[in-house]
């Protein structure tokens, strides 16, 4: 027998694909090269050395007089505004969410076009951002919370009901077959095998949307649908740093509490 | 009760290829009258399933015609077909409860057929029939189990409720596709008990798959053997001798068991 083994043979050389590598990398820089041009960036402002400072000795110093007093221009109540506005606007979403969700989940029985078209519907509504929303609704129903519930609410749809249209497309399909064997309809289906199966991914998307939009309600205020963002452009343009650094630290404590929260909700349904 | 000349299910010229190409079924013709018990059996592969699936039709098939108590199953739409399913129950390998739901209401959904669906939608069943669901629960054995989540069960719990699901609904025939697969030596034989119970006690006509010789040899009237998709065996298990499954299982030509397929 023969016991020499065979040498490793030199790696092939792939001029092709050498070249390629090259060029993407070129590409790349010069494209890096190319934004930074295009940005006229003006370099760094003398004064914002200033601002930061301010703003972190205004954390640091917050206006403890804002956090309450009673007149419901104060922290805690736009803080609850805010929550409010990212809670009312989930909900909505999550409902409207459920037939999206079910037009975009692609199951065995549907033809490839309807869940495709459902997926480009999702698509395109993703692709308004809040803000811009916000100023549609704020034309539509005046400034306040009620828009920014709108814009959430309407975002929201469409990372929600993709979220649970694969939910649903990850469900298995046995208890819809029993359904289906005990002569129930489409509709008997959702209800008695979909709906129960597909309740824990619902609760937890929801809260995690939900984790999102109390972050999106934030700024919304800024462009004037109401909530926390209003009082802090308000307290920005003022130079009042006391001011901006109590409702920053407010908007942090808020995050931070609902994130932990809605965190331990999901992990107790797993 | 056999005696009537009207076959309970009938197939004529049944074929079935998928999309990729694969012969599910081929020329399939067969009688099966009220009250019979019959075992298939067959290789994995084989096509058992796909001809139990054609029978309710959770399967299309390509060519033929199925016709369940005089009507065909094949040309009916919506509420007909649906109406046509209300008669056969059916049992899987994997149970296919809704576990997350209460073993009360997977039985009821055994009546969903019954219903319109916006009575079904907001729970609005019978009280004779949530009655019904757990008589059929006691004729299995798990009565106290009636508000327990389906998930807490066992594995051959979950096929009983199962059955007492297809009790519930009240077929003409049940249709159980290796109803023991995934269930223990013991528990198997617990779980066919229950569908022989069905079969002498109601009358109900059932057609199992089985991979179990053994269990199909017990519980069997008849047997049919399923080889590439075709009928290569049709007769009483009485009459029915080991060497006629080693043929069905090595496939006519002394090869022991393919992998399947």
């Amino acid at each position: 027998m023969d016991t020499t083994m065979k040498k490793l043979p030199p790696k092939p050389v792939d001029t092709k694909k050498k070249i390629q590598h090259w060029t993407i990398a070129i590409v790349t820089v010069v494209l890096i090269i190319w934004s930074f041009v295009g940005m006229d960036f003006g370099g760094i402002k003398a004064s914002a050395g200033q601002i930061a400072g301010a703003i972190v000795a205004g954390i640091f110093h917050p206006d403890w007089s804002y956090v309450y007093n009673g007149s419901g221009e104060d922290l805690i109540s736009q803080l609850w505004e805010t929550i409010c506005i990212a809670f009312l606007g989930t909900f909505i979403s999550a409902i409207i969410s459920l037939p999206f969700a079910f037009w975009a989940a692609n199951t065995r029985h549907k033809k490839w076009y309807t869940s495709r078209s459902g997926k480009v519907v999702l698509a395109v509504i993703r692709s308004f951002p809040e803000i811009v929303l916000a100023l549609m609704f704020i034309k539509a129903v005046g400034p306040g919370s009620a828009a920014g519930v709108l814009a959430l609410g309407f975002h929201s749809v469409g990372m929600l009901a993709k979220l649970f249209s694969e939910a649903i497309e990850n469900l298995e399909e046995g208890a819809n077959e029993a359904v289906t064997a005990a002569g129930g309809s489409k509709f008997n289906i959702i209800m008695f095998a979909t709906m129960p199966n597909l309740m824990p991914a619902l609760i937890s998307n929801t809260l995690y949307r939900f984790d999102v939009s109390i972050r999106s309600a934030s700024i919304l205020g800024l462009v004037g649908a109401g909530g926390i963002g209003y009082p802090l452009i308000i307290a920005l343009q003022y130079r009042q740093w006391n001011r901006v650094g109590v409702i920053l630290v407010g908007i942090i404590v808020m995050v931070v509490v609902i994130d932990w929260i809605s965190g331990w909700i999901r992990k107790k349904l797993v | 009760m056999a005696a009537t000349n009207q076959p309970m299910i009938q197939l004529k010229n049944v074929g079935k290829i998928y999309d990729n190409g694969t012969v599910g079924l081929k020329d399939i013709n067969l009688n099966i009258d009220k009250g019979e018990f019959v075992v298939v059996v067959g290789l994995s592969g084989a096509g058992k399933s796909t001809l139990l699936r054609s029978i309710n039709r959770l399967q299309d098939v390509s060519e033929g015609d199925i016709i369940i108590d005089g009507k065909s199953i094949t040309s009916a739409k919506g509420k007909d077909l649906r109406e046509i399913r209300r008669d056969i129950g059916m049992i899987f390998q994997s149970f296919n409860l809704v576990k997350r739901s209460s073993v009360l209401r997977n039985v009821l959904t055994g009546r969903v057929g019954y219903y319109p669906t916006w009575k079904t939608t907001f729970n609005l069943f019978a009280k004779e029939d949530k009655q019904k669901a757990y008589e059929a629960l006691q004729r299995v054995d798990l009565a106290d189990k009636v508000y327990t989540r389906a998930d807490q069960l066992s594995g051959g719990q979950q096929q009983r409720v199962a059955i007492a699901r297809v009790l519930t609904q009240n077929p003409k025939i049940i249709l159980a596709d290796e109803p023991t697969a995934s269930l223990d030596p013991q528990t198997s034989r617990r779980v066919m008990h229950d569908l022989k119970m069905l079969n002498e006690e109601y009358g109900m006509t059932v057609v199992a798959n089985l991979h179990s010789v053994e269990l199909a040899k017990e519980f069997g009237d008849r047997v049919i053997g399923v080889r590439a998709g075709q009928i290569v065996y049709d007769g009483k298990m009485s009459e029915t001798s080991q060497a006629v499954f080693d043929d069905i299982y090595n496939g006519g030509n002394g090869k022991k068991g393919e992998e399947d397929a």
